[in-house]
């Protein structure tokens, strides 16, 4: 999971990418590679997100504007993912009565 | 799994290359991994749509599969793994400054959802918790050109009397515009603060222009030095220094210091300085120099502009 791509790997790995493409997507902080010696460096998790910025402004035709909104809200999604889990992790630590009455306050409308 | 492409995308065979891309469209919508983080059947219903396009797309592939000469599943896509796979994951850094850092310890998150519940409750979203990150806000500063060509710390005064540190990094061009993290406008119930975006505006300077990383400049030489050659000065960005002009020089040539341009953040070459001549008369005068002239041009007249319009067509 730690691996490194370059500039050059990653052109030749998502395919579809140009070269012009990922640079306007890492100068439009789209992508956020780290930097090595002055050059890019993305990890795998970049590569999977370059295959869904190729999948939404190529297939679903988005703009740059569309594609900044739908990513940014993408991006807030995961967020509220990641607290919900966190929520629901430090809940389910908790003794099961302090959970029932949780999960009752919950109910409540 | 279905593999008929058509029955896939909820086609017939009738339909137009128009009609398999608005289908296609409307699928990716619904069943994308990365639009749908919470569906587990997403990835194989995409999977399947994806395959499904890949053949009727082309017009090409979709004549072969209406021949039987491939079928449905056509080739298997290699492995792929969608984003949301990583979004979750310790290191994602696309998460930092928005919401809960990466590395926050989960207790104080949860001490945080609570706190900012009780510090907006009866507001609208309070019973929700709710909090978002702030509007980014957008600046215009205005940098002196060897600022921006070296790079140079700077401060915006802000319309509330606050000040700003804004670093621009070395070989800035006019026009670009620099992020500040967390530098906009604070967020909303405990959300963190937007970005500030400030658009560098490059002020001209008298001797020095700009060409990417390039510098270009124009220095006047005397007419002993075009003729004789010799060594000179010649002012760059980082100071003087010196440069020989070769003997029997004209007007216009180009000469190029390497290396004394501008370095640029992420780059490892720096650019060059072009430096163009100018050969400059003296100003007063000068007797000597006019006789000599008016004696050679007896013996040595040419003419420069002879072939000027040769080759130039009409």
């Amino acid at each position: 999971m730690t691996e490194r791509y370059s500039e050059d790997d990653v052109v030749a790995t998502v395919t579809r990418l140009t070269r012009r493409q990922l640079v306007t997507y890492v100068e439009g902080d789209l992508v956020r590679p780290e930097r090595d010696a002055g050059a890019w460096v993305f990890r795998r998790a970049d590569l999977a997100r370059l295959e869904l910025l190729c999948d939404l402004s190529q297939d679903l035709e988005l703009d740059e504007t569309g594609l900044d909104i739908v990513i940014s809200l993408i991006d807030q999604l995961h967020a509220a993912r990641q607290k919900l889990a966190t929520l629901a992790g430090a809940i389910g630590a908790l003794p099961a009565e302090l959970q029932a009455r949780i999960m009752s306050e919950m109910k409540k409308p | 799994m279905p593999d008929d492409p058509y029955e896939v995308l909820g086609l017939t065979k009738a339909a137009l290359a128009d009609d398999i891309k608005k289908a296609y469209r409307k699928l990716v919508r619904t069943s994308h991994p990365d639009l749908h983080p919470d569906d587990a059947g997403a990835e194989a219903r995409f999977k399947a749509i994806s395959a499904a396009y890949e053949i009727l797309k082309d017009p090409e592939t979709r004549a072969r599969y209406d021949a039987g000469e491939i079928d449905g599943l056509g080739a298997e896509r290699p492995q792929r793994k969608y984003y949301r796979d990583f979004a979750g994951t310790a290191d994602n850094t696309y998460q930092q400054g928005r919401g809960f850092g990466a590395h926050a310890d989960p207790g104080d998150i949860f001490a945080e959802i609570l706190r900012s519940r009780a510090r907006s409750s009866g507001g609208a979203f309070g019973d929700r918790g709710f909090s978002a990150q702030g509007p980014d806000v957008r600046y215009t500063l205005e940098v002196p050109f060897l600022d921006a060509a070296r790079g140079a710390e700077t401060r915006i005064t802000l319309p509330d009397g606050q000040g700003l540190a804004v670093k621009i990094p070395q070989g800035t061009e006019d026009g670009q515009t620099l992020r500040l993290r967390g530098k906009g406008a604070p967020g909303f119930g405990g959300g963190p603060a937007g970005d500030a975006l400030v658009t560098v505006l490059v002020r001209p300077h008298p001797v020095f222009r700009r060409d990417g990383d390039d510098i270009l400049l124009t220095l006047p030489i005397t007419i002993d030095e075009a003729v004789l050659g010799g060594k000179v000065t010649a002012p760059t960005i980082d100071g003087p220094v010196g440069l020989t002009i070769p003997p029997w020089t004209s007007s216009g040539r180009v000469l190029r210091l390497r290396g004394r341009g501008v370095a640029r953040v992420g780059r490892k070459m720096k650019g060059d300085q072009r430096v163009e001549l100018k050969i400059v008369a003296p100003p007063d005068v000068d007797p000597d120099l006019r006789e000599f002239l008016a004696e050679w041009r007896k013996t040595h007249a040419f003419d420069p502009r002879a072939d000027l319009m040769k080759g130039a067509g009409t």
